[in-house]
């Protein structure tokens, strides 16, 4: 194996860990609506996107700061989960799971014609930070767009874990999704806390939206379904339910994705991942971190 | 204090509760006993507001509580254990009690600054609530981690963390030893010495006979007797009702 080869196999590895962290973010996010509902929520992927043209608006009508655009992202995809909760879960019957699965897939394919719509199905220019600069290790080249992507990732993800294990309204989220009933004869609103929960994943991916359209500096309306997949394969690699598991999952998509991208190009990249996916619904379907545990 | 007026509940054609009504006085144990499957569940089920009555209504301290979601219920002061427990079992035993002792005050003003604020499992009520289930010493650990009997103890405090006006105990002995049946007694007489009126439904009829002060029967959902212990146990109707298949009987005549 020659030097060039190795590398180009550990810039790869880089690169994708580095971009994995917006896939984990995506990941925590189904797993945190998962978590307390027990229910999937398709139009997760898409409500995330939707923020991020929220974003994408303030900066081709008022060329906003980057960061103006990316919190703007965050809090529009925030939004976009509350309307979401109350449009396809909150008034659908707790007894038909399928009903809000289903009123999920079509709120899915809204806010993709939506996007579509508003943009003209064309991809628009969407600010980044740091895209000159490098880090250069040895042979390694860090970019420096991917750096900051990775650092607001991380970023958001230890202020969940700030809300979840040293808050008031963490401890009550925690309580829900342990045990619902309990939880509401302690008083505790599990409407509300439902509600919280859609909005902070919510802001989750539109986070994990920014920083994918930062990467790459162009925001286009096909990521949507990209976004919805690569999120499911996260928490089925992970474990739907744990977030640690969705971590996991996600740098190993994003690793797996690079690496697949130099062994076989970019055609093949997705069939793998798919391959990836199959793998572990066969061999270890409840995931990496996938837990017994039941409840109501 | 708590009434049921001529409570019902329909499960398709079936009168999982027919026609009950209760009054339980403040202060008091009350025991609400009858063979399996005679509405004792479905009952507490609709005073804590996970069914609602197809007729009739549940008032506290003359508030009606019928039309209430079960958290508004908690904040009126009802609380329960439940007879599988249902603990928060990633939580710490602290703060199992703090959910409980704060659920219920989360409302819409000034939430936002409550529910961010770190800390405060260690408020001196809930202190006093852990010397209290004897669980002082498990504070900080998971609720999972604890025994069956600690995990029962923490499930009254928890339900005594809201700060209930009446506590409804969903067969507390089930899965319990004599010694801790004494214990148990034991330890609803102090909650009811600190100011909670119980609602009782239980099993073990050693137990029943021995702590409340009145006690009301139900069989097929209808309320077949009411009274004191002792008036309850010469019933002939109650009698009929333990006879007629059941074991229980034998525990009746003989407690």
């Amino acid at each position: 194996m020659d030097y060039f080869f190795i590398i180009d196999f550990v810039q790869s590895l880089a690169d994708g860990l580095l971009f994995g962290t917006t896939y984990a973010l995506i990941g925590i996010g189904f797993t945190l609506i998962f978590g307390v509902m027990r229910k999937l929520n398709l139009a997760y992927g898409a409500a995330a996107l939707a923020g991020t043209y929220v974003g994408l608006g303030l900066f081709l009508t008022f060329n906003a700061p980057p960061f103006v655009v990316f919190l703007a992202s965050a809090i529009g995809a925030g939004l976009i989960g509350l309307v979401v909760y109350y449009c396809c879960f909150r008034f659908t019957p707790e007894a038909h799971p399928m009903a809000s699965l289903l009123a999920s897939v079509g709120m899915l394919l809204f806010l993709e014609e939506m996007m579509t719509h508003v943009s003209h199905g064309m991809p628009h220019p969407y600010p980044s930070v740091l895209s000159g600069a490098t880090l250069e290790l040895g042979d390694i080249w860090i970019r420096g767009d991917l750096l900051f992507v990775f650092g607001i990732c991380v970023v958001a993800m230890a202020l969940l874990f700030w809300l979840l294990y040293r808050t008031p309204l963490g401890l009550a989220t925690r309580a829900v999704s342990q045990q619902p009933r309990a939880a509401q004869l302690c008083g505790i609103d599990s409407a509300r806390v439902n509600a919280l929960t859609f909005v902070i994943a919510g802001v989750l991916g539109g986070t994990a939206g920014a920083m994918t359209a930062a990467a790459v500096g162009i925001l286009s309306p096909i990521i949507a379904t990209g976004l919805t997949v690569k999120g499911l394969i996260v928490v089925v690699i992970g474990g739907l339910g744990s977030i640690p598991g969705a971590i996991i999952g996600g740098l190993l998509v994003g690793a797996a994705e690079n690496i697949f991208l130099l062994l076989r190009g970019v055609t093949e990249r997705d069939i793998y991942v798919m391959l990836l996916l199959f793998l572990f619904l066969t061999l270890r379907p409840g995931g990496l971190f996938g837990s017994a545990a039941t409840r109501d | 204090m708590l009434t049921l007026e001529n409570l019902s509940k329909l499960f398709g054609g079936v009168r999982a509760v027919d026609d009950v009504s209760l009054t339980i006085r403040e202060g008091e144990i009350f025991g609400l006993i009858g063979p399996n499957g005679s509405g004792k569940s479905t009952t507490i089920n609709l005073i804590t507001g996970l069914y609602t009555p197809t007729t009739g209504k549940v008032t506290l301290d003359g508030h009606d509580l019928t039309a209430m979601a079960q958290h508004e219920r908690t904040s009126m002061g009802v609380a329960r254990t439940f007879q599988n427990i249902r603990l928060f079992g990633n939580l710490t035993v602290a703060q199992n009690l703090w959910v409980a002792q704060n659920g219920h005050e989360q409302r819409r003003a000034h939430f936002l600054a409550r529910w961010f604020k770190a800390g405060g499992e260690h408020g001196p009520d809930i202190e006093e609530l852990l010397r209290f289930s004897q669980l002082h010493s498990k504070r900080d650990l998971q609720a999972n981690a604890l025994s069956f009997g600690e995990m029962r103890r923490l499930e009254m405090a928890r339900a005594l963390a809201s700060n209930p006006r009446v506590l409804l105990l969903d067969e507390p002995a089930a899965g319990a030893s004599q010694e801790d049946a004494q214990l148990l007694a034991e330890r609803i007489r102090a909650v009811r010495d600190r100011g909670v009126t119980v609602l009782l439904i239980e099993h073990m009829m050693e137990l029943v006979m021995g702590i409340t002060d009145r006690i009301a029967v139900l069989n097929f959902g209808r309320k077949i007797a009411e009274g004191s212990p002792a008036e309850v146990q010469m019933n002939e109707d109650v009698r009929a009702a333990y006879l007629g298949g059941s074991h229980k009987n034998e525990e009746l005549v003989h407690a």
